[in-house]
């Protein structure tokens, strides 16, 4: 009895002194007082080594401690950083690049121009998104302190801007010398992990780095960053002022989140989604082989009720999949398939199929249930037959890069024109799993990527328009992300980024 | 009782094992492909199989499980596939978030499901019946709801206590308290309805019986009477429905961590299966079964020092 009752007397007052806490955050965030930015990754951190590290949701936890060789602006194009200047050689396979001679590691390791030659050979023989950037990297030279280097296997018009992200981060040579990165991070980044306040999966906290060469990019004294992966977690983190930014991963949290008083920022951050037709050769499903049914299949499709219906009015129509923030974008080819169901039925019938054809296309319905169901009775509308193959959703890669199935619904990444042209534009490409090409594109192509300047945009445009006379895919759109952020902060999103960098946050004042 | 206890825990240690194996060979048919996951979408067919040969996937299965169990038993459970941070380290972390929430939701219970159990049972009519109808209603209800209507009303509308995130209590008692608060409530809102049941019907049964007439009749107050002698003969029905409901509530945190953001036990199974890291899901199931193990130890215990039967037997 007496063990009762005091059982039930700290339940009490444990109870009572926890009403009466008020308010204030668990976290001790802050909120948005400027001093203080308490952002939400949806992604748990990677490893601190930058040879492990991953690029998208990852970034924001490595651009508080490592500090990159270039920077990228809004709209993604690289400005100066570390390195102040750079330029290629006549072949575009040679990248010199000018450094700060300012700059010192936490550890005091000064960085020059072996720390670079250090870091891009240590991260390039990782297996993460950020060392598959720098696979291109045929050798590094440090020519003096400040000069270095860098030889690329070929041609790369995205290899600038990627020294932009995680792959052109600098962490002190000393530590991956010793091999201590993965225990924490030592870069010469704008903050410092505060292991005291820090605990891995649930938050990490980073102070300012005293020495730090551009202190005033970075207005707030301290970042926290706690993953949050539920969609309601993260609502409800922002509007009790627990997070000061995160990404609203569901579309019907847009609306509350407004009514809150939050401030909401739609951005593309470089997705397509839609009918990726993979066997343009007609290998498994003959049809595919003409264009006319290709072009059918775009025709088929309602963009603007998908985006409606299906994406609650998160994404942007399009039938082509170059970023439009990118050169190879053209506004005007999205006029070409406006939806026309008799006007599919006809080229069907021109191609030989006036009865439409029957096509085996992978499950996704666990994933995207509304996509499936659309997706479906638009092509059944035409008179094209689809059987739906029930897979589990974990082998929907693997399955569709084995050439399992002739076409698919698919969301593939779209970032810089020549990124997009190596996913999925080449022969090799991974993105192509019946190997097709094109001759005429393929030559463009090569063109493309020995171009520079206004040459290789018009020549970026060229590829594209192929892309979509000849019916390549059928997108649909471009995927929106909504970023939610509190009062008394500001956000600029971040072209190509799924999540903005750290540096586009101000305080409100 | 040692000799039924080292019986116990032999068969604890098989349960493990068994458990363990089978997880183990179920994560490598689930189909996932950890390799490409880690190395993106658009990462090379090599990079892909380099990602591969480092996780050891190259292998075959048997060699894997007996490399990893052959690790496990020395207390190495390997490091996760995703963030390469220690399991033993990376569960360190969790476990305390994961037992806060569990361990307060079940004192909860405890607490008043006794109180409501005793009080209905003894008092009867309209308060009988009001916590007859509460425990209907609170066992009707699914956690994730009762989780979901806490976290916007108490947390959100009114801002009593904070809607996400966990603090050590070695921080903070005050701020742990509050950042428990709310997910053991949602919690204990089945269990207390569950056991509150379980507490009257035995209390109804036992108050009914001759010994209990019998103590009355010889002058026994009513309080020694009640919690004295007829609880600790209602409590082992009790105490069965507890040590259910904690197993219960162990699963019932996958979805209230997430609601909260907690990144305890729950949220790592979850994202860890999803994801198929394979050294961190072994790490959790073997984490959770050894507290199931122990938790239907110490309710044996407990049955021995409830009712001395038990002991003899």
């Amino acid at each position: 009895m007496r063990r009762l009752s005091l059982a039930a007397a700290a339940t009490a007052v444990t109870l009572l002194a926890a009403a009466c806490g008020g308010g204030s955050s668990a976290g001790g965030s802050g909120g948005a007082t400027g001093g203080t930015l308490t952002l939400a990754p949806l992604v748990q951190a990677q490893p601190w080594d930058l040879k492990d590290a991953g690029l998208g949701n990852n970034t924001q936890y490595y651009q508080p401690v490592y500090d990159s060789l270039l920077r990228l602006d809004p709209k993604a194009d690289p400005v100066a950083n570390l390195a102040t200047e750079w330029s290629y050689d006549s072949t575009n396979t040679v990248l010199t690049l000018k450094l700060r001679t300012d700059v010192k590691f936490t550890d005091g390791t000064a960085f020059d121009a072996e720390a670079v030659k250090a870091n891009l050979t240590h991260t390039q023989t990782g297996t993460n998104e950020a060392a598959g950037q720098l696979k291109v990297v045929k050798s590094v030279e440090a020519v003096d302190a400040s000069t270095a280097k860098i030889t690329l296997s070929a041609p790369d018009p995205s290899f600038v801007a990627n020294l932009g992200s995680v792959a052109g981060m600098m962490a002190s040579p000393k530590a991956i010398q010793a091999g201590t990165l993965k225990n924490e991070p030592v870069g010469s980044g704008p903050y410092t992990l505060d292991k005291a306040a820090t605990t891995a999966g649930s938050v990490y906290t980073f102070v300012r780095n005293p020495n730090y060469w551009n202190t005033s990019a970075f207005p707030f004294d301290k970042i926290v960053l706690k993953p949050l992966t539920d969609p309601t977690a993260v609502l409800n983190a922002l509007r009790s002022g627990q997070v000061n930014g995160a990404v609203l991963t569901n579309a019907q949290n847009i609306a509350p989140a407004k009514s809150s008083g939050l401030t909401v920022s739609e951005y593309t951050p470089g997705d397509v989604e839609g009918l990726y037709i993979w066997d343009r050769g007609g290998t498994k499903v003959k049809a595919l082989g003409d264009p006319r049914v290709r072009q059918a299949l775009n025709y088929a499709f309602d963009r603007d009720a998908i985006v409606k219906t299906a994406k609650q009015g998160l994404g942007e129509p399009t039938a082509q999949v170059f970023n439009p923030t990118g050169s190879a974008f053209d506004a005007s080819l999205n006029q070409k398939y406006t939806y026309d169901p008799a006007k599919a039925k006809q080229l069907l019938a021109e191609a030989g199929y006036p009865n439409g054809f029957e096509v085996t296309m992978p499950d996704v319905s666990a994933v995207f249930p509304s996509q499936q169901a659309l997706m479906t009775q638009q092509l059944t509308d035409i008179g094209v037959k689809v059987k739906i193959d029930k897979i589990p959703v974990d082998q929907l890669i693997s399955s569709l890069l084995a050439g399992k199935y002739a076409m698919s619904y698919f969301v593939l990444a779209s970032f810089r024109p020549w990124d997009t042209i190596v996913i999925q534009g080449q022969k090799d490409s991974l993105w192509n799993p019946f190997k097709y090409s094109d001759p005429t594109v393929d030559g463009l192509i090569q063109q493309a990527q020995n171009a520079t300047g206004d040459a290789q945009a018009a020549l970026f445009k060229q590829i594209n328009t192929m892309m979509v006379d000849q019916a390549w895919n059928a997108p649909w759109d471009f995927v929106e992300n909504a970023y939610v952020t509190t009062k008394g902060v500001t956000v600029t999103p971040q072209a190509y980024a799924a999540v903005p960098p750290i540096y586009n946050f101000k305080p409100a004042n | 009782m040692i000799a039924f206890l080292v019986r116990r825990v032999v068969a604890g240690v098989v349960l493990v094992l068994v458990i363990a194996t089978l997880t183990f060979g179920l994560m490598s048919l689930t189909g996932q492909d950890p390799a490409r996951t880690i190395a993106g979408q658009t990462a090379s067919h090599e990079q892909v199989a380099q990602k591969a040969a480092e996780l050891g996937l190259d292998r075959p299965l048997p060699v894997r499980y007996a490399d990893w169990l052959s690790h496990a038993v020395r207390g190495d459970l390997g490091s996760s596939w995703f963030t390469n941070e220690p399991v033993t380290s990376a569960l360190g972390n969790k476990l305390p978030v994961t037992l806060s929430i569990v361990l307060a939701g079940l004192l909860l219970s405890a607490v008043l499901s006794v109180a409501l159990g005793v009080a209905a049972a003894v008092r009867g009519g309209w308060l009988d019946r009001a916590v007859q109808g509460l425990a209907i209603l609170g066992f009707a209800v699914p956690s994730f709801l009762v989780a979901l209507l806490l976290a916007l009303v108490v947390a959100v509308k009114l801002g009593w206590l904070p809607a996400t995130g966990y603090v050590p209590l070695e921080q903070s008692p005050s701020l742990w308290t509050q950042s428990i608060a709310l997910p053991a409530i949602a919690l204990a809102v089945g269990a207390i309805a569950a056991t509150a049941q379980q507490v009257r019907g035995s209390m109804v049964d036992v108050l009914k019986m001759d010994y209990i007439r019998t103590l009355r009749s010889r002058g026994v107050s009513e309080r020694s009477l009640l919690f004295r002698h007829a609880l600790r003969n209602a409590a082992p029905p009790a105490l069965t429905v507890l040590s259910l409901q904690f197993i219960g509530l162990l699963s019932g945190a996958v979805v209230v961590e997430k609601v909260f953001g907690l990144t305890g036990i729950g949220t790592e199974a979850n994202s860890a299966a999803s994801q198929g890291d394979v050294p961190m899901v072994m790490g959790v199931v073997v984490v959770m079964v050894l507290m199931v193990v122990l938790v239907n130890l110490l309710i044996d215990v407990a049955y021995g020092w409830l009712n001395p039967k038990v002991r003899v037997s």
